[in-house]
């Protein structure tokens, strides 16, 4: 039991009971500009407003109960519990498309074709649309270099230099988190790593663009241009968008709202032996 | 806020299931085909052609009234609020 300083020091020290509804100073959740004062509490006094409020109001209040009350905190961010708020909250929203997709098969029901002939090659073969990102890797023979030393012949096939790219795309990604472990909780905390997203987010869309390229109405050689300039483009955009949102806005403020634990007890610096 | 949200989000997705049921009974002429988007077919019976009608006005209903939920009302909110500031 460690922790019980935070308690004693409570008892010792006398705090102010602060009117705006955020209770005793001690409370590790201190008001910030977000927290409504008094006024902006009495207004929200009808309707949706005054039940949105009163529920989100008593989890808040619970919160700071259990949080004043604890001589450890059980929870390390302010949330609201699985049950009834986050069960009834997803029920809602999962019956909505349940309900969409029971409405839609019961009034539009698919057409079902007849069986496929095995013994029939189709002419157009191509993969399911959300692996077409993969498919069109296998499409980047002009990137394979063909190396002067081997007398203009290629490094490798085609076939195998797509499926390397395969690697190579799958294995950074497996990279990723290990490389950026996702503390920021917006865009604008970290903007390179958002804009880097963008990046991989728009290569997915014009890689899987180039799979089908007999399909696209653009020359190919542009087309497998823009596979690559336009990734480039969007993550400086962004890039740069993110950090002009920097600029006087408050991209501090989620990790305060996260930062949620109340500060550790003075220990005194252990003497040198 | 959350309101207006949710009231242009309820006429968005009722109208918009309307639009798309009616679409799938009379525009879609098979799966493999134009889903949806088909042009109306001709000698429709007085049951069809309203439906024809009631799926137009689906269509601009949803538009509309998202457009007016999401928009047009948070604007009129906004330039009462700033009006009032001054």
């Amino acid at each position: 039991m460690k922790r019980k300083t935070y308690k004693k020091q409570k008892d010792n020290v006398e705090f102010p009971i602060l009117t705006d509804g955020s209770g005793l100073m001690q409370n590790p959740v201190p008001p910030d500009d977000q927290t409504p004062s008094w006024s902006e509490r009495k207004s929200r006094s009808t309707g949706l407003a005054q039940l949105t409020y009163e529920y989100f109001e008593r989890a808040r209040l619970e919160d700071q109960d259990i949080r004043s009350r604890a001589d450890y905190l059980e929870r390390e961010v302010l949330g609201f519990p699985m049950w009834p708020h986050e069960v009834v909250r997803g029920f809602a929203i999962t019956s909505f498309f349940i309900g969409i997709i029971l409405l839609l098969s019961a009034v539009a029901p698919p057409h079902i074709a007849a069986p496929a002939n095995p013994s029939q090659t189709p002419a157009v073969i191509l993969p399911d649309w959300y692996l077409y990102w993969s498919f069109g890797l296998l499409k980047l023979e002009p990137l394979n270099p063909a190396l002067s030393i081997l007398g203009g012949d290629k490094i490798m096939l085609d076939r195998t230099f797509g499926v390397l790219a395969n690697l190579v795309v799958v294995g950074f990604l497996a990279a990723l988190p290990f490389v950026n472990k996702g503390k920021a909780r917006r865009p604008v905390e970290e903007p390179f790593w958002a804009a880097f997203g963008v990046a991989g987010v728009v290569f997915a869309f014009t890689v899987s663009v180039l799979s089908v390229k007999n399909l696209v109405p653009l020359n190919s050689h542009l087309l497998f241009d823009l596979t690559f300039i336009l990734p480039v483009l969007f993550g400086i955009v962004f890039y740069s968008l993110l950090k002009t949102m920097r600029e006087g806005y408050m991209y501090e403020l989620n990790r305060r709202y996260y930062r949620l634990r109340p500060p550790k007890p003075y220990r005194p610096p252990k003497p040198p032996k | 806020m959350a309101d207006e949200f949710m009231k242009g989000f309820g006429i968005f997705s009722i109208a918009g299931l309307a639009w798309m049921i009616l679409s799938g009974w009379f525009t879609t002429p098979g799966f493999e085909t134009t889903q949806l988007i088909a042009p109306v077919p001709e000698n429709l019976d007085f049951y069809g052609q309203f439906s024809i009608v009631l799926r137009e006005i689906m269509f601009w209903f949803a538009v509309v009234g998202a457009l007016t939920f999401w928009v047009l009302i948070p604007a009129i909110n906004e330039i009462k609020a700033k009006s009032n500031e001054k």
